[in-house]
């Protein structure tokens, strides 16, 4: 029942989800030199609008992918909404302030996690299946659904990446992180500049809740449970490159999935923190790191 | 620096000021019943659960005139605080329910290390302590104000684990899986060994860490034995549902069981179609006729606060306090250390109906377990069906 | 000679008035909460003490951790006394601390930041797989002698003192002085001729041995030691007591471990809303007082002693 193809293929469909929501922690980490804790509370209140706000729409008659269709783009903005609250009453005060700015967060992290429980409750909420139906072939078989999201993955992260390399915006941001000061001297606005990249990271975090709550099991520490992952990905692929968040993704979940397959579940979440550290002193600045 | 050192000494004076500010000489006829149970995190809703059963309880009891012990008549009063499921936390809560706020009775601690951490102290100050927690080491002659006030693996396992292979004779193989926390811990031993007395052998037996959000490798690993029955012991309802989905992705077939899977809602929100048929132990049902209107009642209002149906978990907080109210009556006393000696030989009115008292002399060397009925439940159709019912 | 002055008054008061807080308060409940307050400043000042040379060490998790459980478990298994096995404990916390910097410390900022976390949590779910240290129900027994009981809030305040004086004289140091330029600019100081990894492995080595110490007092004080007690979020709350407290002085983790100790146990009795007023204190202290309560302070006193005339 198990062959490499099956494992390959689910080592793929969790590395997207790592993915997913590593992008954006990059992102904000790249441009802002801030370390966003609350990264996970963003995808988190994306994935439980939406957890909460389809069962209330689909009620109303409309079909499941439909009602989807209608609940993300809520999910998204309440996300979003979040975020710049997030921004403009605190991590605006913290450009560049790597130490502060994670203070910062974990006292938002320790706050929204009351706010998220105290709006959503603490049961967990389902996403009906959207698409539904499974795929097999070469020996393995993958939901639809997943599929679809490795897709939309790689789409995203290609996207991004073309992004920052060609269009105006995505070299401001890329000026601003390798040379702040000297981005500002040739009159870039750094403010707005650190703006929109928190911003594009926190879309690309509401994008990952919302993608992802088909799939998972959406509670209110589900932020939680993704955010030590994305971190782990984020500092192996190398803080800022959005190239080596993919790289690294795919090999945490590769990681993963052989050593959950052949050892322990629990062994292979200390095997994944051993490597961790083992990739980090081969290459202090992560796979493709240059911050 | 002298100012800062001064603004530090005095801001701990003000601050520790407040925090002691407790109502002196205990006021009068109000027995304070301590709650250390989890508010933030995945067990949340237990703990939120669990306050509102105890509240609830108190709330009847003093309703229907209190409890009349010692010539006085006196009502109960839940205090709660939040233990974050670890023994540091465990140990502030205990400080503050047993120095700060003086009281004698612990309505109910939930999790393994602040109950320990909780014990530790109530022990030290003769506190009478009701837990959910299995840890059999919480009981015994060492800890003779200890009581346990759910079924813990050491009751459910052996008819659950009975019931099943009797139910399919033809399976003779078991693969489990456990969290690796204080409940896995607990269960995996006892379910290893009840499998091998019942003929059944262990294929594999897993730990995965809470916290894991895609199961697919851990279901490849367990189906790749080939097993005929697959138990995820005392995995959450959230997680075993996902598992047992990713078990069907991959085409297996078999026998499912969540031994202390408490409720059918949440293992079918993530399970979806793959949760039908997966046995429990630990599940109460809630529509049906196996269940009294009362019951009803009071499920639907906790639905409304929680979003999922009451378990096992929480109807022990509201048994505590009823095993409490009966004991101080019989021994006309509120005095914990005479409660405690009552509370094996009374028996009390309980929430699934009828009296019970204490047992567990031959399992724990003392009288300290609550003699609740053992009810075996499957997901027949999508909804939770009592198929066997255990009193013993 | 008026700095050195000021601040040994300040030492002189504190030393005062902790040993005054841990004997002269008789309630339990507040004794416990004088402990944990001696215990979280020691912390904060382990934390502080590497922040000297530019870096957040998030292993302070697995040192502190790994101090408690070997005390636990010397004590528990091998009959050890109690403080014998503090002191071995932070032995082995400050061995495993100089392997791990000598390993680990080539990366710099956040990557050094992220393997630290990465090996407590790494440590945490690794203490869970002994039985023999109790798995995640936690390792219990772990008592002083009865003797001492009521001697424990002075011990470990007096303890606690000792080590705090190590690291304040370690920072005043050469050697605090070469971290310090570390901490400024690492190749301008290697460019001088200085060693500085060596230094660096060294300042680890100090941190991980008052983090045992930490760790093996936190064992006999909570008697109860479970896994979860050790995760990432220690060093996070050791990173507030410093940015609220005040990271610019020795004091300032101190105060910060006083205000925040004391604060997280008065929001206990808000039950389920614990989190909101935690959380927005830590939220509102950082916003509003950059240089945290020290910083806020000595502005305070500067503008006091500048008088009416400053300009506005």
């Amino acid at each position: 029942m198990q062959t490499a193809v099956q494992l390959m293929a689910t080592a793929l469909q969790i590395g997207a989800v790592y993915i997913l929501f590593s992008l954006g922690l990059t992102l904000v980490f790249g441009v802002m030199r801030i370390v966003n804790f609350v990264h996970g509370q963003v995808f988190a209140t994306a994935a439980l609008t939406v957890a909460y706000a389809l069962p209330t729409i689909a009620a109303a008659g409309l079909p499941p992918l439909a009602a989807y269709c209608v609940a993300a783009p809520v999910g998204v903005i309440a996300a979003l909404v979040l975020s710049v609250a997030i921004y403009t009453f605190g991590f605006r005060y913290f450009q560049r302030d790597e130490i502060g700015s994670f203070i910062l967060s974990i006292g938002l992290v320790l706050v929204l996690d009351g706010v998220l429980l105290k709006v959503f409750g603490g049961a967990v909420h389902r996403v009906p299946e959207v698409i539904t139906g499974v795929v097999s072939s070469f020996g393995a078989t993958v939901t639809l659904q997943s599929l679809v999201l490795c897709v939309v993955a790689l789409l995203l992260a290609t996207g991004l990446y073309l992004m920052l390399g060609h269009t105006k915006l995505g070299k401001v941001l890329r000026a601003v992180s390798i040379d702040h000061e000297a981005a500002m001297m040739v009159g870039i606005p750094y403010g707005k500049v650190a703006f929109g990249g928190f911003l594009i990271a926190s879309l690309l975090a509401a994008l990952a809740g919302v993608l992802i709550a088909p799939m998972s099991i959406v509670s209110p520490v589900i932020g939680t449970d993704y955010l030590i992952k994305g971190f782990i990905v984020v500092i192996i692929g190398g803080l800022g490159s959005i190239p080596g968040a993919i790289l690294a993704g795919l090999f945490v979940a590769t990681v993963e999935t052989l050593g959950a397959f052949y050892l322990d579940s629990s062994y292979a979440t200390i095997a994944t923190f051993a490597l961790v550290i083992a990739v980090l002193l081969v290459r202090p600045k992560g796979f493709l790191g240059r911050g | 620096m002298k100012a800062p050192t001064t603004l530090t000494i005095g801001v701990v004076a003000v601050m520790s000021a407040s925090a002691c500010a407790v109502d002196p000489a205990a006021a009068q006829d109000v027995i304070k019943l301590g709650l250390s149970v989890p508010l933030s995190g995945s067990a949340a809703n237990w703990g939120k659960g669990s306050e509102f059963m105890c509240q609830k309880a108190a709330e009847e009891i003093n309703q229907a005139g209190g409890i009349k012990a010692s010539g006085k008549t006196y009502n109960f009063e839940c205090i709660t605080y939040d233990n974050k499921y670890n023994a540091a936390e465990g140990t502030k809560v205990a400080q503050t329910l047993i120095n700060r706020d003086a009281v004698k009775f612990i309505g109910g601690a939930l999790g393994t290390a602040p109950t320990k951490a909780l014990q530790a102290i109530a022990e030290r100050q003769d506190v009478l302590l009701f837990t959910v927690s299995w840890g059999k080491s919480l009981k015994g002659p060492e800890h003779p104000m200890t009581f346990t006030q759910q079924n813990t693996p050491y009751e459910i396992l052996p008819p659950l684990i009975g019931y099943v292979v009797k139910q399919h004779s033809q399976a003779k193989t078991v693969a489990m899986l456990n969290p690796n926390d204080a409940t896995g811990q607990e269960t995996e031993p006892v379910a290893k060994a009840t499998y091998e007395k019942n003929g059944i052998k262990v294929f594999a037996s897993d730990y995965y860490e809470r916290g894991t959000t895609e199961f697919q490798a851990i279901a490849a690993r367990i189906a790749s034995f080939k097993p005929e029955i697959i138990d995820v012991g005392s995995t959450p309802p959230a997680d075993a549902g996902a598992i047992f989905k990713a078990l069907d992705l991959m085409g297996w077939k078999g026998v499912k069981v969540n031994e202390t899977g408490t409720g059918a809602d949440t293992l079918k929100e993530t399970g979806g179609d793959a949760a039908e048929g997966v046995y429990m132990g630990s599940g109460v049902v809630f529509d049906g006729d196996t269940v009294s209107a009362y019951q009803r009642k009071l499920n639907d209002e906790a639905r409304k606060l929680l979003g999922e149906d009451l378990n096992t978990i929480q109807i022990g907080f509201y048994d505590a306090v009823y095993a409490l109210k009966t004991a101080m009556e019989t021994a006309n006393s509120v005095e914990a250390k005479k409660v405690a000696e009552t509370l094996p030989d009374i028996t009390f009115p309980t929430f699934y109906g009828g009296k019970v008292g204490f047992f567990g002399k031959e399992t724990y060397g003392n009288v300290q377990q609550m003699r609740l009925p053992i009810l075996v439940t499957q997901v027949q159709k999508g909804k939770l069906v009592q198929v066997h019912r255990i009193d013993p | 000679m008026a700095r050195i002055d000021a601040n040994l008054i300040g030492w002189i008061v504190l030393i005062a008035a902790a040993v005054f807080a841990a004997v002269a308060v008789t309630n339990p409940y507040l004794s416990s909460i004088v402990i944990l307050i001696a215990i979280g400043a020691l912390l904060g000042a382990s934390l502080r003490f590497v922040m000297l040379m530019g870096e957040v060490n998030f292993a302070l998790g697995a040192f502190v951790g790994i101090g408690a459980y070997t005390a636990g478990l010397l004590h528990t298994a091998a009959g050890l006394n109690f403080a014998l096995a503090i002191l071995v404990g932070a032995s082995v916390s400050m061995v495993v601390g100089t392997t791990f910097g000598a390993i680990t410390l080539r990366a710099k900022g956040p990557y050094f930041m992220l393997i630290g976390f990465a090996f407590t949590e790494a440590v945490r779910v690794a203490y869970s797989k002994f039985a023999v240290l109790g798995g995640t129900s936690g390792m219990v027994g772990i008592f002083p002698p009865r003797a001492l009981d009521l001697w424990m809030p002075l011990i470990v305040v007096l303890t606690v003192i000792v080590f705090l004086v190590v690291l304040a004289i370690a920072e005043r140091s050469d050697f605090g002085r070469i971290l310090f330029a570390i901490g400024e600019n690492e190749p301008v100081a290697r460019s001088v001729g200085l060693n500085t990894f060596r230094s660096k492995v060294a300042a680890l080595a100090v941190t991980s041995a008052t983090a045992g110490i930490a760790g093996g007092l936190h064992a006999f004080t909570n008697n109860v030691i479970s896994p979860g007690d050790f995760s990432f979020l220690l060093p996070a709350f050791a990173l507030a007591y410093v940015k609220v407290g005040g990271e610019n002085h020795f004091f300032g983790p101190i105060l910060g471990a006083a205000f925040l100790i004391a604060l997280s146990h008065y929001a206990l009795g808000f039950g389920a809303n614990e989190s909101f007023l935690y959380g927005g204190a830590i939220v509102l202290s950082v916003l509003l007082m950059p240089g945290g309560m020290l910083g806020l302070a000595s502005r305070a006193v500067a503008a006091v002693r500048k008088g009416p005339s400053s300009h506005d």
